[in-house]
């Protein structure tokens, strides 16, 4: 047993955070920013060759992030491993949940000292976008794209309606819809529509701008519920469920799998940015066939303004070559990286000269009105970074999506529902300013609680007094038993324990363990005020009771249908297994484009994911099989001889001896059903409203989005609790169905 | 006439499972940026074969990513073998204390929900010096992290005669004895399933890679097709050419075992 303990021994030791064994003799800068398929992948190797051209000693590490899927997670992980890290970028969106960890390096000193720096060679309403509420510049602009709208230049000519001038309204962008929404097959129902509407936050806001709205007041306290707000909101339930002259089809989750604009029918699609001109460069222009198109700025009301996308360069605080850190963010903002993004068409180019190079205003390349990215940059305008507006986004999509997508709330009442959804965040971020430090050393005595818990039981277990013989074998099984009791210890109850604590605290990855809050049982309390987590607990639920059933339903069918010793069974097997063998993630892709209107629906999202799930129920089908396989063929034959049809054998014969089966499928098909995340994460994220935010998904954002760990937890063991009672009624309510045929000893 | 209409549903039943698989090849051998919004029956205009070689070498150093997974998934494997196997000997074949017990809590521990111990588990392997090497990838998988399979080696030893075990004995097998030359040679089906089942979960497996992996030397297959899904672009052409490239051993594996894989599965231990 003695031989336990070395594992267990490091976590006594004091944190050694991120000191390498041994200083390398070259000074290495690590670099976290782009992808590696990305096809400005080259301009981010010249740009460091010549980095290191310039300042020799110096090796600048690239590495990969890792795509959508995990790719603002992966900045947060490398963080949160204590990893060194010098040069990385973030979204203008999480810049307020950066800011508020306190984790950026203050680059103002840097530009002050550095004679080289021209602040008027950036566009300096971008610059704004990465200044602190200090005033600092934290950053410097990889590319942006404000938003604007595409129009569909052949329908407007088709319909006789003039293009949109730079200035126009509102009321032309009505005037335009109406003349341009069209039923083009009969069915009473419009099949052309004069706008696609889109509806995240950052597209929300250009609306509530320009009716002279705002989203914080002067006390800080959000302004969603002033009248300006709610009359952006009516206007667009008035465009989509009054008029219906706009198509709801692009909410953020579903605008890759959509294509109403790139099939030709949709006039407008927008308020959207740069990145789509990629999507639609494939379009056949009116002469081949297809259409033309071009970009405008946003109509306006009492003023003109517009919301940037924005990703920028920063140093986090934990680097250790601060100033060659800084002269990184300047080389990567410089003029290789700038012009050769500008040249693939990434976005429009912090780096004024870049974005006024032909690299970005390509006359050959559509849009012809590229120029339309710079010209409404005077109107830009970022939500304030002193509150972090993704959580707010989340918390409030919902009420928002309820009113705006689904018509079925008035925009009042979702505008005050929002702000004071949106004030209990806010007062939420304060009180844990307020709140006393955990101390990193329990953690610590809580995963070492886990290891001696382990020793404590096998001691126990092996100390009772027995005869010598029974003694020894008991010896034996502790030694064959003794990989998965480490494995307890360390990786399983020591964590549980671990976790549990963090469930009665607040604590941000990316921060050091010893600056956990002590929350106790508020953070419990707190889930009854959750309406997300109300809303997450219904999806789960409801999902459950759905899928499990068909899920047993389906792979027991399978299996039979499989389980004949005819030509092609083994192939049969292999196909109905074949969807288990590919990832979630890629499945999820497929899905999205196959189940598209079925996943825009609160009333259908959930059923799509269940006939989804019928996919893949290859391991249950399996765990059938072997199951049919094992039932006595002398029992089939008796039955036979009896009489009995193929259908009563099924019932009396067959299912009877699978009853153990059917047990453990029924357990593992729960727990599946539970957690379930890949496919939500991947095709909906939660949306419509809440309609598909299964808890698993919840915890994972309030944990690696929200940077909310001590919640996440306490999610974990909801959904535990959860899992946990589910399971045993289920084993109990069994005790009556299930008999084991011979069962052992 | 009946029998024709049985094999015309089995047909049509293969062709919905096929179904997800040729929406991937055909999407991996369209032109760039068609793929997307397109309807999901569209056949390729043309074949790209030159999409596999592209997304090849935007994954990065291939040998290095195949070597990688290789060397992961075959310690995976190697490890459960051993470790599940010794566990599920000890439940079924020898007597001691507290043993249904601790079978229950093995069973038990299949409930702890993944995002409960990721965290912890992080932090751990943090202090342990031990993120940006394969340890964290092997180590919980392979000590107490498949309750699953300790049931299946467990459910399958009970099932060995009882004779064998004595004949062993008179031979002057102790416990090691009887598991390393009777049990462990007569459960070849258990050892294919649970090395087919280990290999499909490590080699697709993309959320520990992400978390602990971040070096260039240390990717994986997995993790580096993740990085073709990017925010706005996602070049999904070449996403499914490369996952076509990493899902082929995983076809051929299954395909290739798929008969071991039954047998292994036993679930009632009824002892002749």
């Amino acid at each position: 047993m003695a031989a336990l303990l070395p594992l267990f021994l490091p976590l006594l030791a004091p944190p050694t955070a991120g000191d390498p064994p041994r200083e390398p003799a070259e000074t290495v800068l690590r670099v976290l920013v782009h992808e590696r398929w990305f096809a400005g992948w080259k301009y981010l190797q010249a740009t460091a060759r010549e980095f290191e051209a310039a300042h020799p000693g110096v090796r600048v590490e690239v590495l990969s992030s890792a795509g959508a899927t995990g790719g603002a997670e992966k900045v947060k992980l490398v963080l949160a491993g204590g990893l060194p890290l010098d040069v990385t970028w973030i979204d203008v969106t999480e810049f307020a949940a950066w800011l508020r960890e306190d984790v950026l390096l203050d680059l103002q000193p840097f530009f002050d000292a550095d004679p080289t720096w021209r602040r008027e060679d950036y566009f300096e309403p971008i610059l704004q976008g990465m200044t602190g509420p200090d005033g600092n510049l934290y950053g410097l602009p990889s590319t942006f794209t404000p938003y604007v709208i595409y129009v569909n230049q052949t329908i407007l000519r088709r319909a006789g309606v003039a293009p949109p001038r730079p200035d126009w309204t509102w009321d032309d962008l009505l005037a335009k819809c109406r003349a341009t929404t069209r039923d083009l097959d009969g069915d009473g129902a419009p099949d052309q529509f004069g706008i696609s509407l889109t509806q995240w936050m950052q597209a929300l806001a250009p609306w509530i701008w320009q009716n002279g709205g705002r989203f914080l007041d002067e006390n800080g306290r959000c302004a969603l519920d002033e009248p300006e707000a709610v009359e952006a909101v009516e206007f667009l339930i008035r465009l989509l469920h009054e008029e219906k002259v706009a198509s709801d089809d692009a909410t953020f989750q579903n605008q890759l799998a959509t294509g109403l604009f790139q099939a030709g029918r949709t006039a407008f699609y927008g308020p959207v940015g740069f990145w789509e001109t990629y999507r639609f460069q494939h379009i056949p222009t009116e002469a081949e066939g297809g259409f033309d198109w071009d970009v405008v700025p946003l109509p306006r009301r009492r003023q003109a303004a517009t919301s940037v996308a924005l990703r920028f360069y920063v140093v986090p605080k934990v680097s250790r070559h601060p100033q060659l850190a800084y002269e990184f963010v300047r080389a990567l903002a410089g003029d290789t990286m700038q012009r050769g993004l500008a040249a693939i068409g990434n976005g429009v180019p912090g780096l004024k000269r870049a974005a006024f190079s032909s690299a970005f205003l390509d006359p050959e390349r559509p849009p012809a009105s590229e120029q339309v990215f710079l010209d409404v940059l005077p109107t830009a305008r970022f939500l304030p970074v002193t509150v972090d507006w993704t959580e707010i986004e989340k918390a409030t999509q919902a009420v928002l999506e309820e009113a705006i997508l689904l018509g079925r709330i008035p925009a009042r009442e979702a505008c005050e529902r929002a702000a004071a959804i949106a004030d209990r965040a806010l007062a939420r971020t304060e009180d844990l300013q307020r709140r006393p430090f955990v101390g990193a050393g329990w953690f610590s005595a809580a995963q070492l609680a886990g290891g001696l818990a382990v020793l404590a039981l096998a001691a126990a277990l092996l100390g009772r007094r027995r005869p010598r013989l029974a003694r020894r074998e008991a010896r034996a099984a502790w030694l064959f038993l003794a990989p998965w009791a480490i494995g307890l210890g360390a990786f399983l109850l020591g964590p549980a324990l671990v976790s549990a604590l963090l469930s009665l605290s607040e604590w941000s990855p990316i921060q050091d363990l010893g600056r956990a809050r002590w929350m106790g049982l508020d953070q419990y309390r707190r889930l009854l005020a959750d309406g997300t987590f109300h809303d997450s607990l219904r999806v789960t639920f409801g999902y459950a009771a759905l899928a499990v059933p068909l899920q047993l339903l389906t792979a027991l069918g399978l299996a039979l249908a499989a389980n004949g010793a005819f030509r092609g069974a083994g192939a049969l097997r292999t196909i109905f297994y074949l969807p288990t063998v590919i990832s979630p993630v890629i499945l999820g892709a497929l899905w999205r484009q196959l189940l598209e209107p079925w996943l825009k629906d609160p009333a259908t999202v959930l059923p799509a994911f269940v006939v989804m799930g019928l996919w893949t129920t290859g391991a249950q089908m399996l765990v059938f099989l072997a199951g049919l396989q094992a039932v006595d063929p002398r029992l089939h034959e008796a039955a036979r001889v009896d009489g009995a049809g193929p259908l009563r054998r099924l019932w009396h014969v067959t299912l009877p001896a699978l009853g153990p089966v059917v047990l453990l499928n029924l357990v593992v098909g729960l727990l599946n059903a539970f957690q379930l995340f890949a496919q939500p994460f991947v095709m909906t994220q939660g949306g419509p409203g809440n309609a598909s935010r299964f808890l698993a998904l919840y915890l994972y954002e309030q944990g690696f989005r929200f940077l909310r760990m001590g919640y996440a937890s306490t999610l974990a063991w909801v959904l535990f609790g959860a899992v946990f009672v589910l399971t045993l009624a289920v084993l109990r309510g069994s005790r009556r169905f299930v008999h084991y045929a011979g069962a052992g000893r | 006439m009946r029998r024709w209409a049985n094999r015309l549903l089995l047909v049509a039943l293969a062709a919905a499972f096929l179904y997800p698989l040729a929406w991937m090849l055909s999407a991996s051998l369209q032109p760039e940026g068609a793929a997307l919004g397109r309807p999901p029956f569209y056949l390729p205009d043309g074949l790209h074969f030159e999409n596999y070689p592209v997304a090849a070498a935007r994954m990065g150093r291939i040998h290095r990513l195949v070597w990688n997974t290789t060397l992961l998934t075959a310690a995976c494997i190697l490890g459960q073998l051993l470790c599940c196997s010794l566990a599920g000997y000890a439940f079924a074949r020898l007597r001691f204390a507290g043993r249904d017990a601790l079978f229950l809590l093995v069973l038990a521990t299949m409930m702890l929900p993944p995002q409960v111990l990721a965290i912890p588990q992080f932090l751990l392997f943090r202090r342990l010096g031990l993120v940006d090497t394969f340890w964290p990838l092997i180590l919980p998988t392979v000590l107490g992290g498949a309750p699953f399979f300790i049931f299946l080696f467990r459910q399958y030893f009970l099932s060995i005669p009882q004779e064998l075990v004595e004949a062993a004995r008179v031979d002057g097998c102790r416990a090691w004895g009887v598991y390393w030359r009777i049990m462990l040679p007569l459960a070849r089906p258990v050892i294919g399933t649970v090395a087919i089942f280990t290999f499909l979960a490590t080699w697709n497996d993309f959320w520990a890679p992400l978390i602990y992996l971040n070096s260039e030397e240390n990717q994986t297959l997995a993790l580096a097709l993740a990085s073709f899904n990017q925010s706005y672009r996602v070049a999904v052409e070449w996403l499914m050419a490369g996952t076509s490239m990493v899902l082929a051993p995983c076809l051929l594996v299954y395909f290739l075992f798929q008969k071991v894989f039954l047998r292994g599965v036993r679930l009632s231990g009824a002892k002749g």
